[in-house]
């Protein structure tokens, strides 16, 4: 499995926006094009630090070890990540202008140093309501133990 | 400490606030360096003069998902210490934060619940700007377990 390279990620969100679904052509129950990521302890720190996180927990395994989580934990937020680390540049949920309008996560397993995490993610339904064109998402996150960590759904605006 | 000694330590009405955050390019860049989160609508000034539909916005803005995993934070900063487990969080954001702006989230525990199977607190959450005005409302539940989920017992 490939550890996720951070830096080497493609930033530039207009790359292949012609390829990317709009919101005509986002077909419900569809799978989207993912793949799986490993998550070191380094992209672990590095995703906490980026985010504001201060906690031990997320960076020190000797203090980690003395919690009920019994060693470093991802903060549950890391779905942010994995969000666009598991997709593809042609992915819809980075075409420009894509704005979000809400969340629900649930989380079930704390994910650890070495994971390899999989998404499996699929529009759930598009609608209209006041002249703006809305898609819903669902997305789960799945472990290399075939464990559901965390599963969600979004709502966002799509550019016209 | 077991999760029910936990649990009975904790009060219905009490109000945990989180740290202040004042957004700057700095801040969206280390957001979006993070969590690989480029869309434009964060950095290019040009492209946000553009109408997004009906709506104009006053400049770039913050990433929904910072206000969600600064909500995170603050219910694991609380929950984590005490043993506790974050369940869940549902958000809805109802006001863009731009450049300057700050926020500050609160999470309030409006019940406690014993249920068969666990120890739950369900929070109200509320993220307000500098004027007060509300820019995220959302609910959160987290529990408190004997064994957290994934170690070994």
């Amino acid at each position: 499995m490939t550890v996720l390279d951070l830096d080497n990620f493609e930033t530039d969100f207009w790359k292949d926006v012609d390829k990317r679904k709009t919101w005509d052509e986002i077909i419900p129950g569809e799978l989207r094009d993912t793949r799986p990521v490993t998550l070191s302890k380094e992209v672990i720190a590095r995703y906490a630090r980026g985010v504001g996180e201060d906690n031990p927990i997320y960076f020190d395994e000797d203090y980690a070890k003395t919690t009920p989580y019994g060693g470093i934990i991802a903060p549950p937020s890391i779905h942010i990540l994995l969000m666009f680390a598991c997709t593809t540049t042609e992915d819809w949920m980075r075409s420009p202008g894509t704005i979000n309008a809400g969340q629900n996560w649930s989380y079930h397993i704390p994910i650890r140093p070495g994971d390899t995490i999989t998404m499996r993610g699929t529009a759930l339904d598009r609608f209209i309501r006041k002249d703006r064109l809305f898609a819903v998402h669902e997305n789960t996150f799945t472990n290399q133990h075939g464990q559901l960590v965390c599963t969600g759904r979004g709502q966002t605006i799509r550019p016209a | 400490m077991t999760a029910k000694e936990q649990f009975e330590k904790t009060s219905e009405g009490e109000v945990i606030t989180g740290r202040e955050f004042t957004v700057t390019r700095d801040t969206i860049q280390a957001f979006a360096d993070a969590s690989l989160d480029y869309n434009p609508l964060h950095f290019d000034d040009n492209y946000m003069a553009n109408k997004f539909g009906k709506t104009q916005f006053d400049g770039v803005i913050m990433h929904g998902m910072q206000n969600f995993a600064l909500i995170s934070r603050t219910l694991t900063d609380w929950l984590i210490p005490r043993g506790g487990f974050h369940r869940r969080l549902e958000t809805r954001w109802l006001k863009p934060v731009q450049l300057g702006h700050t926020i500050t989230p609160t999470a309030t525990i409006y019940q406690k619940r014993k249920t068969e199977k666990g120890y739950w607190l369900l929070f109200d959450i509320e993220v307000t700007n500098q004027d007060g005005a509300l820019v995220a409302t959302g609910n959160a539940m987290a529990e408190f377990l004997d064994v957290i989920p994934g170690t070994a017992a």
